[in-house]
């Protein structure tokens, strides 16, 4: 099992960058609707950041269903290998 | 981005930093020069998407990029490699507007005269297909349908093509089929012709074939090869959101494109500059002499060897080879006369500069000498301490780094995509003679006191003549290729060059010189509409820049006179539009005695009254027949 709180950190690093603004601030029920720029494209975006930054491949249903922060943080405390 | 990350990742996170501040500071140039200096192209899509998305916020036009109009068509998800495609193109000198059509309608948005692709008015149309487009499915076994099979799926793309072309005056990209890396019969798919990774193979050679000209083929599948066919697609994104190939080979296609796109506009490198000692050679030949250089044997030998052949068939398909090395002269040029394991040979190297100057003087010496911008020459050399000095005081020479094993020098070179082309004519393989020539006439200057004198000791002949089939593939390169000498910018097909002839009182000639030294080729293509009344207009002008300075222009100015008397006009029109790289003719009707009759932002007009019997202009070249 992975710190839950430092994934927390690296993945909000991982939205700084990718949404190009440091003043969001992580929640487990936050969902794409409360980060402006968070539309299927930069999903895309986001997901592949995160697969890379943590080393996990995320399954084709995975990243589909990754649209809750919550869900997205138990998938990396289990899976996580860096 | 974590604390316990190395330092790699905080480098990029730093020199983006950078880059945004310098943005800040309104310093476009220096940030879009941060920005390159970070990603290669075969870096991943993480990485690839960062740096091209702050790109984005550089303002182009402060670059001095030229503007090009680009859509895309695909049957499967682009959006994410756009940016990254902008991002490629913009290192080649243009700043793209792309526009990309809605998901999965090639042929209606192509078919459809009032769809947006239309309004959108594109320079290039990229028909972004894959092979799951390409409908070759015949039943195990095969049969006689085969060949019928393949011409259908290739008359599918060329119906396409003839809309696309009647409707817009653009350059069409077309994909080819990637290959899949399995198919269900395995090593098996490769022995017989029915298998569907042997359909697409075959499909892959008629389209080909069937490309005309306006059409170039996108070898996708040599990109995907070349990416790694195992993992060119990543399955999980194509179920998701039908991205048909992996993120991370973004960069490699979008450079790939932007090289290919550069060179149909006529901005891929023309020649190769190359040093000698542990370039061309292992071994330093002032030190180690003829018999102490490593060449054809050993490992090294042999990697050196093959390089020169490498070099060799570049030569042969039309780049112009130079050397510029620090030596003495007799040194430099003794394993070219003697080493039996020379490939390469003197009468190869249209210039070749060996003495003790610095490489940057010798090079803009080399440009010169040529005739050629100093921005299509690739610069080899194995010395970091000369790349470097050429890096920075002729910023836009190409000077790859070069690795320090020869066995990868070639490897090297070809990764750069340098000398991309969409076209080759028999003419390409003289064309090194032709610079040769050309070099050797610049000696032969310095002896002569006076121009006129030397002009005459050339001896020039001119053939010219109307358009006939033989010459055509040649004339329409000229008109496409020529950047300098050109004084509309125009561009006409084959087909189109072709149509021009045809016309009522239009007329398109074509100019040849030689003269003592050798032939220069068809150098000059002139596009005469005689269709106004008593007038002229000289609708295209271009010429090769290697003939200037020879008269050619005023023997092309009486042959015009001529053309004119003899279609009973009294006035001739030019006109001049300028470009990023034609500032050369602007004066050129001036000096040929036109008037200049208008100036509209630049676009200027030119105007010959022409008296009953006109005087000829001095001119050494003399008519072949």
């Amino acid at each position: 099992m992975n710190d839950r709180s430092a994934i927390i950190n690296r993945l909000t690093d991982v939205f700084h960058d990718i949404f190009d603004d440091t003043s969001i601030k992580l929640r487990d029920e936050m969902t794409a609707k409360d980060v402006e720029e968070w539309d299927s494209l930069n999903h895309i975006n986001l997901v592949l950041a995160v697969e890379k930054e943590f080393g996990v491949l995320l399954n084709a249903a995975e990243v589909g269903a990754l649209a809750n922060v919550g869900q997205m943080l138990d998938l990396l405390v289990a899976r996580a290998t860096k | 981005m974590s604390q316990q990350d190395g330092a790699p990742v905080n480098s990029l996170k730093n020199r983006l930093a950078a880059a945004k501040s310098a943005l800040a500071d309104g310093a476009h140039k220096e940030a879009f020069l941060i920005l390159t200096a970070l990603v290669t192209p075969g870096d991943d899509f993480v990485n690839q998407a960062r740096v091209a998305k702050l790109s984005l916020s550089i303002n182009q036009t402060l670059l001095g990029l030229q503007p090009i109009r680009i859509a895309l068509l695909a049957s499967t998800t682009l959006d994410h490699f756009s940016d990254i495609l902008r991002f490629w193109l913009a290192q080649e000198g243009f700043a793209a507007d792309l526009w990309i059509a809605p998901y999965d309608t090639i042929v209606p948005t192509i078919m459809d005269e009032g769809s947006d692709l239309y309004s959108f008015r594109p320079d290039i149309v990229w028909i972004f297909t894959t092979h799951r487009d390409v409908r070759v499915d015949v039943a195990a076994g095969g049969g006689s349908e085969v060949q019928e099979v393949i011409a259908a799926a290739v008359a599918t793309n060329t119906t396409l093509w003839q809309t696309i072309q009647h409707r817009l005056s653009c350059v069409i990209l077309q994909n080819n089929a990637d290959i899949p890396a399995g198919d269900p019969f395995g090593n098996y798919a490769g022995q017989v012709e029915w298998t569907r990774r042997n359909m697409l193979r075959r499909y892959n050679l008629s389209l080909g074939s069937a490309a005309p000209f306006g059409v170039v083929i996108f070898d996708l599948d040599h990109v995907a090869a070349n990416f790694g066919r195992a993992r060119w697609v990543d399955w999980r994104y194509w179920y998701h959101s039908k991205h048909a190939f992996t993120f991370d080979a973004c960069g490699t296609l979008a450079f790939h494109a932007a090289r290919l796109i550069a060179g149909l506009k006529g901005c891929a490198k023309k020649a190769i500059v190359l040093d000698l000692d542990n370039t061309l050679w292992g071994g330093v030949i002032g030190d180690d002499g003829l018999s102490g250089i490593k060449l054809g044997n050993g490992a090294d030998g042999e990697a050196f060897v093959d390089f020169q052949r490498y070099v060799l068939t570049l030569k042969q398909r039309g780049i112009i080879l130079a050397v510029c090395s620090k030596n003495e002269e007799e040194n430099a040029k003794e394993p070219f006369l003697k080493h039996p394991d020379m490939v390469l040979k003197l009468e190869d190297i249209a210039v070749f500069r060996a003495n003790w100057q610095n490489k940057a003087d010798n090079i803009c010496d080399i440009a010169r000498i040529l005739n050629i911008g100093a921005d299509s020459l690739v610069f080899i050399d194995d010395s970091p301490l000369e790349r470097n000095l050429v890096r920075e005081f002729m910023p836009m020479v190409a000077v790859p780094e070069l690795p320090e094993d020869p066995a990868r020098y070639v490897q090297c070179i070809e990764e750069h995509c340098y000398f991309e082309t969409v076209s080759f004519s028999p003419e390409d393989t003289e064309r090194a003679a032709y610079y040769r020539t050309n070099a050797m006439r610049s000696e032969l200057v310095a002896q002569f006191t006076n121009v006129a004198e030397y002009l005459r000791s050339l001896q020039m002949v001119s053939e010219r003549g109307n358009l006939n089939p033989l010459l055509l593939p040649r004339m329409a390169q000229l008109i496409n290729k020529s950047n300098q000498f050109h004084l509309t910018g125009t561009r006409y097909s084959e087909v189109e060059l072709q149509a021009c002839a045809n016309r009522a009182q239009w007329l398109v000639r074509y100019y040849k010189l030689s003269d003592r030294f050798g032939d220069n080729g068809l150098i000059s293509v002139v596009v005469h509409n005689g269709s106004i009344e008593h007038t002229v207009v000289i609708d295209t002008w271009v010429m090769s820049c290697r003939v200037l300075g020879r008269t050619m222009e005023e023997f092309i100015h009486n042959d015009i006179i001529e053309i004119a008397r003899g279609m009973d006009c009294h006035t001739v029109i030019g006109r001049y539009l300028p470009s990023a790289k034609n500032k050369l003719v602007a004066n050129l009707y001036s000096r040929l005695g036109f008037s200049q009759v208008s100036d509209e932002g630049g676009v200027t007009t030119w105007c010959l009254e022409m008296p009953s019997s006109p005087q000829p202009l001095e001119t050494f070249i003399t008519s072949l027949g």
